[in-house]
């Protein structure tokens, strides 16, 4: 019962703290309009107008489909990437050796351009989703990789002899001491892969003709419907705002509550 | 016997910390381990509880479990109080009921209040901390206890109180326990024994058997007792603020 309330009383003050989100996405909207004013609507349709664009959108069954595939490709190379980035990482940081190995890897991985990816994943995986996820998910892995390195790298090792000291096995070091310090660096990496993970489909999904937003992104733009294009951008940002504010940030605020007791206002119960 | 080192050395990178080491640790001692800073005390410790493994001789362990508190309280910061002092449960595997408890009764141990238990470390002041640090090492109902000069940074009211309550813990739990310090009039208040580490890596120079128990002994004859350590060769490096 404690417990539930105390649960109710966060997820309301995470919702309220929303406002101040709000109040920047708004200003974002009134430069968009004082745009939309002086270009006029051909270059840049109003945010009303792009608003409605959506809504019609939202009723068409063929949009509806193209989004959901965006969605599970996006989903798809956020989760591989995330996965593979982390232990990959985690293994880096217990392991000289496997650092030694990885860190040049990582290098060249980062060293190719993302666009190149997409070429040689067009060539592999003709015009399927498999384009988009690989470039997702080669795109992004060294971003979760360098998380999880530094996080592991940068444990707090006295705390690590101290549960040693109580004769705490590896796994229950990790849950206990490794893991709870490495999400300051993870989730920030997270949060960069789950936004270039909605971009990097669409981008994929426009150079391969891989149907989705990306698809249909390509197609509106041939028939000049700019308004449709706006909605379809809108459709892409709010979805990796929905990713960020309403499943990491909520997972990273939950577990890092102890953060608050360092801060002035201390700990809220 | 609890612990014997046995002829044990060490070195770090080569450079060698202490030679022919050896100590032992009887049922339900104290023995304090003193000795100038930086001349192997807490390496000796970590060798005993075996944080490090030494580079020659032996260490013989007759007890069940033990318990490490550090010269920095070393409290989990994204645990709460309670939790911190119920880690050594949790390594052990006991259920999270039966941990509220035991760490509770032993919070009261040490002084710590119930209101204070749902606090993060960084909410506690630091002599909190170190109370925290001291009932998570006796949550385990260790048998010998490892203090790393665990009162350094508290002031002179908290030392003495937190010095009576491991001496009335060790006559309660009847646990051994080696305790690190380089203030003698701390090793003479609370322990049975006082060994002398040389900063010349020749192992223990000196031993003192004190007489009378731990908290027996007052003020007085704990400060004649130094007074006269002061003057004798054995002890001179404590006293002696120009090495380093
Ligand atoms: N991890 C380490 N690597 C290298 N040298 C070390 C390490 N730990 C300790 N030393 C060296 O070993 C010597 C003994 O260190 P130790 O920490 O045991 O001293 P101490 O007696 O506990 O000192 P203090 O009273 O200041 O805590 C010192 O010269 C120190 O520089
Ligand atoms: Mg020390």
């Amino acid at each position: 019962m404690r417990h539930g309330l105390a649960f109710l009383d966060w997820v309301g003050r995470y919702l309220w703290s929303g406002w101040a989100g709000a109040a920047g996405l708004f200003c974002i909207a009134a430069a968009w309009q004082a745009g939309h004013e002086l270009y006029g609507s051909f270059i840049l349709p109003a945010p009303l107008e792009t608003v409605r664009e959506v809504a019609k959108l939202a009723q068409d069954e063929a949009f509806r489909y193209a989004a959901r595939e965006t969605a599970e490709r996006a989903g798809l190379g956020f989760a591989l990437s995330v996965l593979i980035g982390t232990v990959a990482g985690i293994a880096a940081g217990y392991s000289f050796a496997a650092m030694r190995l990885m860190r040049p890897v990582v290098t060249v991985i980062l060293g190719v351009p993302p666009i190149a990816w997409i070429v040689l994943a067009l060539i592999w995986f003709g015009a399927s989703g498999g384009t988009a996820v690989m470039t997702v998910v080669v795109a992004s892995l060294p971003i979760s990789f360098a998380g999880g390195l530094e996080g592991v790298a940068t444990r707090d090792r006295t705390l690590d002899a101290m549960a040693r000291s109580f004769d705490a096995g590896p796994f229950m070091r990790l849950r206990t001491v490794t893991v709870p310090h490495m999400i300051s660096y993870l989730f920030p990496a997270w949060t960069t892969t789950a936004g270039s993970a909605w971009k990097v489909t669409v981008m994929a999904e426009l150079l391969s003709n891989a149907g989705g937003l990306g698809g249909d992104l390509a197609s509106a733009r041939a028939l000049f419907d700019i308004p449709r294009v706006t909605a379809i951008v809108l459709v892409t940002v709010g979805f990796a705002l929905l990713t960020e504010y309403a499943l990491l940030q909520p997972i990273r605020n939950r577990l890092e509550q102890w953060r608050e007791a360092g801060q002035p206002w201390g700990v809220k119960r | 016997m609890r612990l014997e080192l046995d002829r044990i050395g060490h070195a770090f990178l080569g450079r060698a910390v202490f030679e022919d080491l050896t100590l032992s640790l009887g049922d339900g001692e104290i023995v304090a381990l003193v000795g100038p800073s930086g001349c192997g005390k807490t390496t000796v410790l970590q060798i005993a509880a075996g944080l490090i493994d030494p580079l020659r001789g032996r260490v013989r362990r007759h007890y069940g479990g033990h318990a490490v508190v550090f010269q920095e309280p070393r409290l989990l910061p994204w645990l709460t109080a309670r939790d911190n002092i119920a880690y050594g449960l949790a390594a052990r595997g006991i259920s999270k009921a039966e941990r509220r408890a035991m760490a509770e009764r032993r919070a009261a141990e040490v002084g710590l209040l119930a209101r204070d238990l749902d606090k993060y470390p960084a909410e506690l002041s630091g002599g909190m901390r170190q109370r925290t640090a001291v009932a998570r090492a006796l949550a385990v109902d260790p048998e010998t206890v490892y203090f790393d000069e665990p009162f350094t940074a508290v002031d002179v009211g908290l030392r003495r109180v937190l010095q009576d309550l491991i001496i009335a813990a060790c006559a309660r739990d009847k646990f051994s326990a080696l305790f690190v310090t380089h203030d003698l009039a701390e090793a003479v208040r609370l322990a049975h024994r006082i060994v002398v580490l040389s900063d010349r890596q020749e192992g223990i120079v000196a031993e003192r058997i004190l007489p009378g128990m731990p908290g027996e002994r007052d003020d007085r004859s704990v400060f004649d007792t130094v007074q006269a350590w002061a003057k004798d060769p054995a002890f001179a490096a404590l006293f002696d603020g120009d090495r380093q």
